[in-house]
């Protein structure tokens, strides 16, 4: 519980200073040198240089940004979004209930891969949102986020929806309806806080779902494009210098495997803490 | 140069002595399995053309004529090449004044389908009359839009009339025969025709083939096995049996190819260049590696109606303040010659008279600030207006080689103080909207020309693509020269190789003067191949090795 | 029953439908035609040749007639034909549809019976060595990316020690059974140690609730032998939820296998939807997401009746 904390923290904390590790090495991540390509570890370059002779822990570092990012803000979104469809389906309950669970089932059965490749294509501009959005250059990560929140809410959504409708039955619900609060009172100041704890559980989890699905979509050509990098990306692209530099793929994929272990270690031990609270 | 071509004598005895030696030599390899990184898709030779199906296509049939790999036009179905000196070709006077030809071809007397039946004119006419068809799907319907109609000679002999008298007249090379006597019930209904053809039905059919080898198992997407032409005439093909398989992820493949599961790697459709060199690097020893030059010009194309592009000096500065050659050296192993115009040092129309853009920091900063973009702040220059020097860089999303040069080009060009930002899109955007309807400022991609090419379409101030001509035309930089346009309405129509030459020259010249692209450099393909396959030459145009197959050979 | 069976029926009759639809939308948004495609590829078509065919392809109608005319088609049987395979759309689909079935059956199987042996044997040890050794290595499967693992599987089992065929699923015109087993053998190890963690800690979660239950103590306290306890008392019960986990993976189980089939060319369905959806082929696509679909919910159907099985307590009106 403890360990796995420390050790996010510690990939997370490292990756969001790494402008600060790199002015203080006095590296720029970006600076390319053709004649120091797959150079390996030395002084000036701790873990060596990648195929364009761009430091390697730096990258690593902006990748575990790009890569956490995404996967935190997806996570997120996705229990944002799960949350509010439990939280009505449950609360509400009836012929909503019985709809927005059919949804969830829904997507819970669709084949999602296939699904998930079709919108990553999508032509946003097609869909009639602002050139200047389709044309940024974040809209990649967004269109991650915005996919992995899309498959990622129903978990969320059926736990919130289970404890809704335990919770709305309770002595102090009753009591403050009788009182006249309204329902969006009822919602957000007695039924949330009584589902947080496996939200939070289930947001940790999906957090390492995420990062993974990001280098999958890496694998398909739809993930994150440079010159931005993700974990996902690097390991992507390192599959073809196994032969090579094939240090260049173990270091994103053991970036992504303690990350993603990390991240279930912590929902796993969050969630024994609440059985033993309960 | 080219070897001295042996005599017809010398030849006859060296087919014997390798008919001779031949079993002995095959005991250990009759089997060929060849990886490639594309499907091949349905094996119609005239709908939807892919460079995997050509491959495949190479050891199967027969077009008329080719470019071999000297880049000489041959002919292969049929037995003499027509010339208006050998009088086979006979230019004619059509209304309008304009001039047209006619062309005689035989059919080689030996050519038959795999299931016996002779290759005649009964085929030529029937895949004319499947060409010409509005509702066939054919993809090239220029060409039978260009012959006016056949005139049959005999069952082997026959003259197409072209409306058109090009320098290149004889070529008829997208003129590839279906077998009348297997499609003819398939094409009953000419708009159903492209899923009836027994090319999709029954890939298997010996009749559609008249090749040195037929196939005879088709499993879509997957692999397409070739077995010989029991009615082949000329020299058998090497191998039993071939394999083409198709892998498409490249990792995958090169480790098929450690593992024995493919023995070669086919350079048409095969590893991109950047790995194939790391390969090389790691495995080379146990493989026969063969780095050849294709038609294939990869270049960054300049939207000249962006008004800092469209200053020349800015161009210009943009080709000094790359180190091409050192990019090339760097990343793919020197192998890919860099380029210093769209024409390719193994074409006819080469001469390297032309200005060379070498590394010259020094001079690329000369050129800007002469153009008005002085050094601002952040090291990104800018003009008196205040505007940045800034471009977006376009490629196509996915192709990891091109991904790693583009960020090369944004280093470099931002120590001469251009900002670059990049903006990459899949191929079928990039190709099918982003290029054509020119909403791009620098994109990079090439061009596959075909040998002695003439550019029309690249530099034409009539084909640049817009809205009134269904942004048909490929002079998507918008480049307007009227001395160009002139040469290239000349050069089309010059019979005189001497004179094409010296137009060539001029082209070139004004090309690489004018920069309405920056030439990077002429792509390589990388033929893996294992060390006991000898004879197979790679021809660096779009015609594939595979026509060549009866000229490998198996030795330990 | 009866009833329910029927509203099961009109409910994915109902959601084929609406899906139907919706990708065949989704396919319309995305950039580019099969034509422009065509054209990338062929750069010599002229632009009367890009006219001519789009017409021939139907492409100048607009989005909403052409779907109304392949949903007519379809409601006939007809499928029409794949443009990428110049072939009926079914004749495509089953033999794929075969091979992922193949794939994805054995590698389930096997992830599965793996996962119910590490889970129970996990769960009736909380917190010893090997439950800790079991929990990681359940991390460990899920925490690392496919296509990796099937790389790194590729290179010692195939090219290392060339053991394996490292591709394909049969030898081309050979293919007797030992072939075809051999060549199923990575992708399945891949797909299988990709999901046995994952059902591995369903199992162990479900085993451990199932046997702190009151009426196994009952049967604990009768002097039931701990074997009986397990497999009578325990098992049943947990495994209700592990049935609906395993429903839920239906949705993976006839197109999830993209990665793996890329890895190793593995012509199955998960790689032919991603080639359909990227070539702009709208049968194609269509009816094997459709086919993906109906077997998802067909599976889960069959999980529903499953629990009836299972749990005595759920009764269908």
């Amino acid at each position: 519980m403890r360990f796995p904390l420390l050790l996010l923290a510690a990939i997370a904390g490292a990756s969001f200073a790494g402008p600060l590790i790199g002015k203080a090495l006095g590296i720029d991540p970006a600076a390319i040198d053709l004649a120091a390509r797959l150079a390996g570890p030395s002084a000036a370059h701790p873990l060596g240089t990648d195929e364009l002779g761009r430091d390697v822990l730096l990258r690593l570092l902006e990748g575990g940004r790009i890569s956490l990012a995404i996967g935190i803000a997806a996570a997120l979104t996705a229990a944002a979004l799960g949350t509010a469809i439990g939280l009505v389906a449950g609360y509400l309950g009836g012929l909503s209930d019985r709809l927005l669970m059919r949804l969830t089932d829904a997507v819970i059965a669709l084949p999602l891969l296939p699904l998930l490749i079709v919108l990553a294509a999508l032509d946003l501009g097609k869909l009639g949102l602002p050139a200047q959005l389709v044309q940024s250059d974040r809209i990649s990560l967004l269109r991650i986020v915005v996919l992995a929140a899309l498959v990622g809410w129903t978990t969320a959504a059926r736990l919130v929806r289970g404890a809704a409708l335990v919770t709305k039955n309770r002595d102090f619900v009753r009591a403050a309806r009788s009182l006249g609060a309204g329902t969006p009172h009822i919602l957000v100041r007695h039924i949330l806080p009584n589902v947080l704890a496996p939200l939070i559980v289930a947001t940790s989890l999906s957090v390492g779902d995420v990062i993974l699905l990001e280098s999958v979509l890496s694998f398909l050509g739809v993930g994150v494009q440079p010159p931005l990098a993700s974990w996902g990306s690097m390991l992507n692209n390192a599959q073809e210098l196994i032969g090579s530099a094939p240090l260049l793929a173990v270091y994103p994929g053991v970036m992504i495997f303690l990350t993603v272990v990390a991240c279930n270690f912590l929902g796993d031990g969050l969630q024994q803490r609440l059985e033993r609270r309960l | 140069m080219a070897a001295p071509r042996p005599g017809p004598l010398r030849r006859l005895v060296f087919a014997a002595l390798l008919f001779a030696s031949w079993p002995a030599l095959a005991a250990g390899h009759n089997t060929l399995t060849i990886g490639v990184t594309q499907a091949p898709g349905p094996l119609n030779p005239n709908i939807d053309v892919l460079a995997a199906k050509s491959y495949v296509l190479g050891l199967a049939l027969r077009p008329f004529t080719v470019y071999d790999a000297d880049w000489r036009l041959v002919c292969l179905l049929c037995t003499r090449l027509p010339s208006i000196a050998n009088g086979l070709a006979v230019p004619t006077n059509l209304p309008g004044g304009k001039r047209g030809v006619d062309l005689t071809y035989t059919i080689r007397d030996d050519a038959r389908w795999a299931d016996g039946v002779p290759v005649t004119t009964a085929d030529v006419m029937f895949t004319y009359e499947v060409g010409r068809n509005k509702q066939s799907a054919v993809s090239n319907g220029e060409l039978y839009r260009r012959i006016t109609g056949i005139t049959v000679k005999d069952a082997k002999t026959f003259t197409l009339h072209l409306d058109k008298l090009d320098f290149d007249y004889a070529a008829i090379n997208d003129f590839v025969l279906l077998p009348a006597h297997v499609e003819r019930t398939a094409f009953a209904d000419p708009a159903q025709y492209r899923v009836r053809t027994r090319y999709a039905t029954d890939p298997a059919d010996p009749g559609l083939y008249n090749g040195p080898y037929r196939v005879s198992e088709v499993s879509p997407g997957a692999y397409i096995v070739l077995q010989r032409n029991p009615y082949w005439a000329g020299r058998p093909g090497p191998f039993r049996q071939i394999t083409v398989r198709a892998i498409e992820n490249t990792a995958a493949l090169t480790a098929n190819l450690l593992s024995g599961t493919i023995d070669m790697v086919a350079g048409e459709i095969g590893l991109p260049l950047d790995e194939a060199v790391a390969f090389d690097k790691a495995h080379g020893a146990g493989y026969h590696v063969i780095y050849k030059p294709d038609l294939a010009f990869e270049h960054v194309d300049f939207n000249l109606d962006v008004p800092a592009l469209a200053d020349r000096r800015v161009r210009q500065a943009l080709a000094y303040g790359l180190d091409r050659k050192g990019l090339a050296q760097s990343l793919f192993g020197g192998r890919q010659p860099v380029a210093d115009s769209f024409v390719s040092p193994n074409d006819v129309g080469y001469t390297g008279d032309v200005p060379h853009y070498a590394y010259d920091p020094a001079r690329a900063a000369a050129l800007l600030d002469a153009a008005g973009w002085h050094q601002g702040p952040g090291g990104i220059r800018r003009n008196a207006a205040g505007q940045k020097l800034s471009f977006t860089l376009m490629t196509t999303a996915g192709n990891h080689s091109r991904e790693l040069v583009e960020q090369v080009l944004q280093s470099e060009w931002r120590r001469i103080g251009v900002d670059i930002q990049i903006k990459n899109q899949p191929a079928r955007v990039l190709f099918g909207q982003t290029i054509p309807h020119r909403q791009f400022q620098l994109a990079m991609y090439a061009w596959i020309s075909s040998p002695e090419n003439v550019p029309r379409e690249l530099f034409r101030s009539s084909e640049i693509p817009d809205a009134a001509n269904g942004y048909s035309g490929e002079n998507v930089a918008g480049y307007k020269n009227p001395e160009m346009d002139r040469l290239l309405d000349a050069l089309e129509v010059e019979l005189d190789p001497a004179k094409r030459k010296t137009m060539w020259a001029a082209i070139e010249r004004i090309y690489a003067t004018d920069l309405p692209s920056l030439p990077l450099y002429f792509r390589s393909d990388a033929y893996i191949l294992p060390k006991w396959l000898h004879g197979l030459r790679p021809t660096g145009n779009q015609y594939p090795s595979t026509l060549w197959v009866t000229d490998w050979t198996v030795a330990p | 029953m009866i009833r329910f069976t029927a509203l099961r029926l009109i409910e994915i009759a109902a959601v084929l439908l609406l899906m139907s639809f919706v990708i065949y939308g989704l396919i319309g948004l995305m950039p580019g035609d099969p034509i422009d495609l065509m054209r990338t590829a062929d750069p010599h078509l002229s632009a009367a040749d890009v006219a001519r065919l789009k017409a021939l392809y139907g492409l100048g109608q607009p989005l909403l007639v052409r779907y109304l005319a392949w949903a007519r088609q379809a409601l006939h049987g007809d499928l029409g034909y794949s443009r990428l395979f110049s072939a009926p759309v079914l004749s495509i689909l089953v033999p794929r549809l075969v091979n992922s079935l193949i794939l994805m059956g054995s590698s389930f199987v096997l992830a599965f019976a793996f996962a119910l042996g590490l889970g129970i044997a996990a769960a009736r040890r909380p917190r010893s060595w090997f439950d800790r050794a079991v929990n990681l290595f359940c991390f460990a499967g899920v925490s690392v990316p496919t296509f990796w693992l099937a790389l790194v599987l590729i290179l010692v089992f195939a090219a290392e020690l060339g053991w394996l065929p490292a591709s394909g699923i049969a030898t081309p015109g050979k293919g007797g059974l030992d072939d075809r087993l051999a060549h199923l053998a990575l992708p399945v190890l891949t797909l299988t140690l990709a999901s046995v963690g994952g059902y591995t800690r369903y199992v162990r979660a479900a085993m451990r609730e199932a046997l702190a239950q009151d009426h196994i103590r009952t049967a604990r306290a009768k002097g039931a032998s701990e074997a009986r306890v397990v497999w009578r008392h325990a098992l049943r019960p947990a495994l209700v939820p592990v049935a609906t986990i395993l429903a839920l993976s239906f949705g993976s189980l006839v197109s999830g296998a993209l990665v793996t089939e890329t890895m190793f060319a593995y012509p199955g369905m998960g790689k032919l939807i991603f080639d359909a959806v990227m070539g702009n082929d709208y049968n194609l696509a269509l009816a094997a997401l459709l086919l993906a679909t109906a077997t998802t919910l067909a599976g889960n159907f069959a999980a529903d009746l499953a629990y009836a099985w299972l749990d005595p307590r759920v009764s269908y009106r």
